[in-house]
């Protein structure tokens, strides 16, 4: 942690506790959501199939299912449904696995990759997202987030010397080759079906996820807790991009659920602006509807 | 077991591309094809799925190098 000299006011352990009451509620809302995302672009398959819906409009619902489709994955990467009972661990696990079906996304290699992105956050050797969080441009997002296995065996050689992290790479990968198979299965049976309900959205909700969750909150940013993600404003009503301007609230305390940021980060408003996180002047007093927008 | 498993993952990993191009890229434009009346030898549309697979993995690359 850096050593900024902050009044007594404002120490690490006052932070924590204002965090932790923001910590505790089942996030409800990212279990409907990622269940009910996975649940509809399973739906478009037979509805397109027989023929109730155009292959145009199916496609159009996919791509919205697969921008929605990692957030509750990532909840529950960080436990936030579990909160720390195993009894309920069952339940990070389902609604991890379940929602990622739409974007081909397996689940322990993102939790492990994930992880690694917290602790090494803009660390060009170490920081898995670090190819899209340090892109010039939004056109390099998009490249860079097409490049596919290539950028995860980069990542492996990384960490081959960390066995609980291998053991999670491996069994994602497994995962992976599975999604793959059969998505070559599918493509054979039903070839523009699995273009326009599966490969492209996926493809589209990666570049969303990307450009929103990686790319704008680490722009620019340097190493370090209280540097490494920054608060930004958009032209874009934040509800249209999963309320990413407070995505560096996530990165001081990953246990805050995504629902209850808006509340956290206004108690701990004058905490960040101590601790000088980038933007943090600009954090309006109360985070409600869209006071985000940069117009 | 573990020598197959091995030598599969080897493949996949060498070969993933080209394979892909054959089966995904082959079977797409395939449909494409009879969707806008070509008449031709699926056959042909997976070649050019192949080698659609083979130069993205020559160029490392499906897209742009940055």
């Amino acid at each position: 942690m850096e050593n900024i000299d902050v009044s007594d006011e404002f120490t690490f352990d006052k932070e924590k506790e204002i965090a932790r009451s923001f910590s505790k509620r089942f996030q409800w809302e990212m279990l409907v959501i990622g269940v009910g995302q996975a649940l509809i672009w399973l739906s478009l398959w037979p509805l397109v199939i027989y023929d109730y819906i155009s292959l145009l409009l199916a496609s159009s619902i996919a791509i919205i299912c697969a921008c929605f489709a990692y957030l509750p994955s990532h909840e529950a990467q960080h436990g936030n449904f579990s909160r720390g009972n195993p009894k309920r661990r069952w339940i990070d696990s389902f609604v991890s696995h379940f929602t990622l079906i739409t974007i081909m996304f397996p689940h322990d290699l993102m939790r492990c990759t994930h992880m690694k992105h917290h602790a090494y956050t803009n660390n060009p050797e170490k920081d898995p997202d670090y190819d899209t969080a340090s892109a010039k441009s939004l056109w390099e997002v998009i490249v860079r987030t097409q490049e596919g296995t290539t950028k995860y065996q980069r990542v492996a050689e990384v960490y081959k010397d960390d066995p609980a992290f291998m053991k999670s790479f491996n069994k994602g990968m497994l995962v992976g080759m599975l999604y793959r198979s059969v998505l070559l299965v599918l493509v054979v049976i039903f070839p523009l079906e699995t273009l326009f309900l599966w490969w492209l959205p996926s493809k589209i909700g990666v570049i969303y996820l990307s450009t929103f969750f990686s790319w704008y909150p680490h722009y620019q940013t340097d190493i370090g807790r209280y540097k490494d993600t920054r608060f930004w404003s958009h032209w874009m009503p934040r509800f249209f991009n999963h309320s990413m301007q407070l995505h560096f609230i996530h990165h001081l305390h990953p246990g805050i659920g995504h629902y209850d940021e808006p509340k956290a980060i206004e108690a701990l408003k004058p905490f960040l602006i101590a601790r000088k996180v980038p933007g943090a002047e600009d954090i309006p007093e109360r985070v409600k509807f869209n006071p985000l927008i940069k117009l | 077991m573990n020598k197959f498993n091995e030598l599969l993952t080897n493949h996949i990993s060498h070969w993933n591309m080209v394979w892909f191009g054959l089966i995904f890229w082959g079977s797409i434009f395939n449909a494409l094809a009879l969707n806008f009346g070509f008449d031709k030898n699926p056959s042909f549309f997976y070649i050019i799925g192949f080698l659609f697979g083979l130069l993205a993995k020559l160029r490392g690359t499906w897209l742009w190098k940055t």
